[in-house]
């Protein structure tokens, strides 16, 4: 690596621990740190409305859940089809804790850190559960398991009485420094935490991934029987690489609870495990940019899709429902064009884009 | 100085053309709604006429200058039965400034409740679950609730029943909370007094054919079935009874079941589904349905017509739901402004609250009139029975209000 962190350009590592540099340059670090303040200080200067601010949010929280996603499935090869209900399972903890507790406890609304903390740990905790089978199974039938745990976490949300048959399960307002955070600033705050929860996620999984626990995942993926020759235990890596995605779904549906007030089983169904995959398929499987632009370009693309079927509606005839079903045959669309014409996903346009900057001014 | 009086009088001129451009603006109000519903998804069956119920309706409005001069708009968004998706539409509509929010889901209505409560904004659903009006003082429900219709067709049970002893009826209900809640409340209607005997409660799953369950309900001498679900399980419970011979010919046939519903198990969709098998089927809505000639119906198709919606659109009672949704809340608009009042969400929540003795509302697309106050959120308070004749539902007897709910 050149003296110079600067202006450093292309690959070269006299050591091992400069490949496994989080910032290669220092510019890359500049941009980075720019690019977070840039996060943390425009709501201060742009009025967001509401809506906005909590597509945003929305955005944010599917980051923090593709997180967990992209770590068991991209990082240790293991098919999820149950996201949604890891993250449900810590809405749950949150909206059962406040159903048993009172919506307006002090434990649910001053020390909401700790019970976000609570439902990530709570759904690691399922999750090493649910990651017991990939200790025999693999693939397709790892699938099918996980997607078992989806059915039954929806029928037994549905079933108990407890957790409200389903329905909402209501949690009070927090408070913060200068007391209860009220409608006006609800949005805003939540985009804080969740833009700080999201940052300290993604920089624990980068640190993560330079460990030999983070190498584990990548190695079981690649050659389990391999990686079990080296002395890495392959069962325990799969179970763990569940409970981490556990845990990072678990924060993800605590923060939903909090930002939507509530939790309702409708936001964990099947669909949005399915969507959480296409989030991170589309981001790009096994990268950690992967993670943060799936989540953009899926809820983006959604957006766009009902602006599209409103505009269609105002000149289609009404009774072919045309416009009606524009809005998921584009959506599907235009997911099928982009696997088809970009496999690795939006991250692969990322590593093209820095690569070329790795060699600037030099160009091959 | 002959040039300065020149630049004065463009001056002026300009001033004059900004002032008579802007006054019409001024004059011609537009109060905005807001429509949020499940237009694709689950439920979507449902949704979708209403969503075309309501837009017709406001357009009708718009054209025919019922509120003057004055326009109403109401964006329609599909919410795909998503609350997160519901919520977004909320805040989306309060940014510009809606009065009055149309909601859909019993699930989304809870879960916005809160938010119904601090931001003061009147809600007119189209889910009719009970437990909706303790949850925001805001939310008023068109029609009397899914209860109030559930335990109408129970006493109706109660009442008709010919034979001896008590009837025995099982309850076949959706496995969620909009199917539990009305069992809920029958189950207390029989605890107060209500003389039915219930044998089994069946949560349905998405079986294609119920033979066991028939077989089943009648070793246990199970003579009536109460429906509380969605069309489609309901059609596929008729079919198999029919295929088995199950069917009551008549009301209470002995030997047979006799299968009833409330709001959602009805309608032409039924019919649709079920052809046949659907014929003696008891239904309670507080809606007119096409199937049945009156002013109202003949206007929903005309309605229909004109804005070129198709047959099974057109003879939806959920088109007759969308319809009088937005009805009663351009109705409100409509006298507040008649009271020379500013239309807000505030005088809106007063109007509706005073829509009762004399001031009641008839929107002729109920069987009763819409009547509101501080402590009534239920608009409509009588049902009607139907049943289906000769492939179509007809009235059986009057609009009756249960009396076995609270």
């Amino acid at each position: 690596m050149s003296t110079n962190r600067w202006f450093a350009t292309g690959n070269f590592y006299t050591t091992y621990r400069e490949e496994q540099r989080i910032f290669k340059t220092h510019v890359d670090r500049l941009f980075f740190i720019l690019f977070l303040m840039g996060l943390f200080a425009w709501p201060l200067f742009i009025d967001a409305s509401n809506r906005n601010m909590l597509v945003i949010n929305n955005i944010l929280i599917a980051v923090v859940a593709v997180y967990g996603l992209n770590l068991v499935t991209g990082f240790a090869g293991l098919i999820s089809i149950g996201h949604a209900a890891f993250v449900g399972i810590g809405a749950y903890t949150l909206a059962g804790t406040a159903r048993t507790i009172g919506d307006s406890h002090v434990l649910i609304t001053h020390c909401w850190p700790l019970m976000i903390l609570v439902s990530g740990v709570v759904g690691a905790a399922f999750g090493a559960f649910v990651g017991l089978p990939a200790m025999r199974l693999k693939h397709l039938y790892l699938a099918i398991a996980t997607l078992s745990f989806q059915m039954i976490f929806t029928w037994a949300i549905q079933f108990m009485t407890f957790f409200n048959q389903g329905q909402m399960i209501a949690v009070g307002r927090v408070f913060w420094i200068h007391g209860q955070v009220g409608r006006s600033d609800h949005y805003r705050f939540w985009y804080y935490v969740i833009l700080v929860t999201a940052v300290i996620c993604g920089l624990a999984v980068r640190n993560l991934l330079r460990t030999r626990y983070g190498r584990c995942l990548v190695a079981v993926r690649d050659n389990d029987r391999a990686a079990d020759a080296m002395g890495m235990h392959p069962g325990l890596t799969k179970v763990y690489a569940f409970a981490l995605a556990g845990f990072f779904a678990g924060i993800a549906g605590a923060l939903h609870t909090y930002m939507f007030r509530g939790a309702g089983f409708e936001s964990f169904t099947l669909h949005h495990s399915i969507i959480y995959l296409a989030m991170a398929i589309v981001g790009g499987l096994g990268t950690l940019p992967g993670s943060l632009l799936g989540p953009v370009a899926i809820q983006t693309l959604e957006l766009q899709m009902e602006h599209l079927s409103e505009w269609a509606g105002s000149f289609l005839p009404a009774s072919m429902n045309l416009a009606t079903a524009l809005r998921p045959l584009g959506f599907g669309l235009v997911i099928v064009l982009f696997l088809m014409f970009e496999p690795r996903g939006m991250a692969n346009w990322w590593r093209i884009c820095r690569s070329y900057f790795k060699l600037w001014p030099f160009r091959y | 100085m002959k040039r300065k009086y020149h630049r004065l009088w463009i001056v002026a001129m300009a001033v004059g053309l900004a002032l008579a451009f802007m006054a019409p603006v001024q004059a011609a109000e537009t109060y905005q709604l807001g429509l949020s519903l499940a237009i694709t998804g689950p439920t979507s069956d449902a949704g979708n006429p209403y969503s075309k119920g309501a837009e017709d309706y406001i357009r009708f409005v718009n054209e025919t200058k019922v509120l003057g001069d004055a326009k109403v708009d109401c964006p329609i968004r599909d919410d795909m039965y998503e609350t997160a998706v519901t919520k977004r539409n909320f805040e989306d509509f309060l940014d510009q400034e809606m009065v009055l929010f149309l909601s859909y889901a019993t699930g989304a209505n809870q879960a916005l409740a809160q938010d119904f409560n601090e931001v003061k904004i009147p809600v007119i659903p189209a889910s009719m679950d009970k437990s909706l009006v303790g949850m925001s003082e805001y939310i008023f429900l068109p029609i009397a609730s899914y209860s109030h219709q559930y335990v109408g067709v129970a006493e109706y049970v109660a009442k008709n029943h010919k034979g001896g002893g008590v009837p025995k009826v099982a309850a076949f209900i959706h496995p969620s909370a909009f199917g539990r809640a009305p069992l809920e409340d029958f189950k207390a209607a029989v605890a107060a007094g209500l003389k039915l005997d219930l044998v089994e409660v069946v949560e349905h799953g998405k079986d294609l054919d119920n033979s066991a369950l028939l077989q089943r309900l009648q070793s246990k001498g199970v003579q009536y079935v109460l429906c509380q679900t969605v069309q489609s399980p309901v059609a596929t419970l008729l079919n198999d009874a029919q295929r088995l011979g199950m069917t009551a010919a008549s009301f209470g046939e002995a030997g047979k079941i006799t299968f009833m519903g409330a709001h959602y198990t009805g309608g032409n969709d039924l019919i649709s589904l079920a052809g046949s098998a659907a014929e003696g089927y008891y239904w309670t809505t507080a809606y007119h349905v096409t199937s049945e000639k009156g002013p109202w119906t003949d206007w929903q198709l005309d309605m229909a017509k004109k804005y070129e919606r198709d047959d099974k659109t057109a003879n939806s009672h959920n088109y007759a739901c969308g319809m009088m949704a937005a009805q009663v809340a351009v109705e409100a608009i409509r006298r507040t402004r008649e009271a020379g009042q500013e239309v807000t969400s505030a005088t809106l929540y007063e109007t509706l609250n005073q829509m009762n003795g004399d001031k009641a509302f008839e929107s002729l697309a109920a069987v009763g009139p819409v009547t509101y106050g501080p402590g009534d959120h239920m608009g409509v308070d009588t049902v009607q029975l139907y049943v289906v004749k000769d492939g179509a539902f007809q009235s059986e007897g009057e609009p009756f209000k249960p009396e076995f709910i609270k």
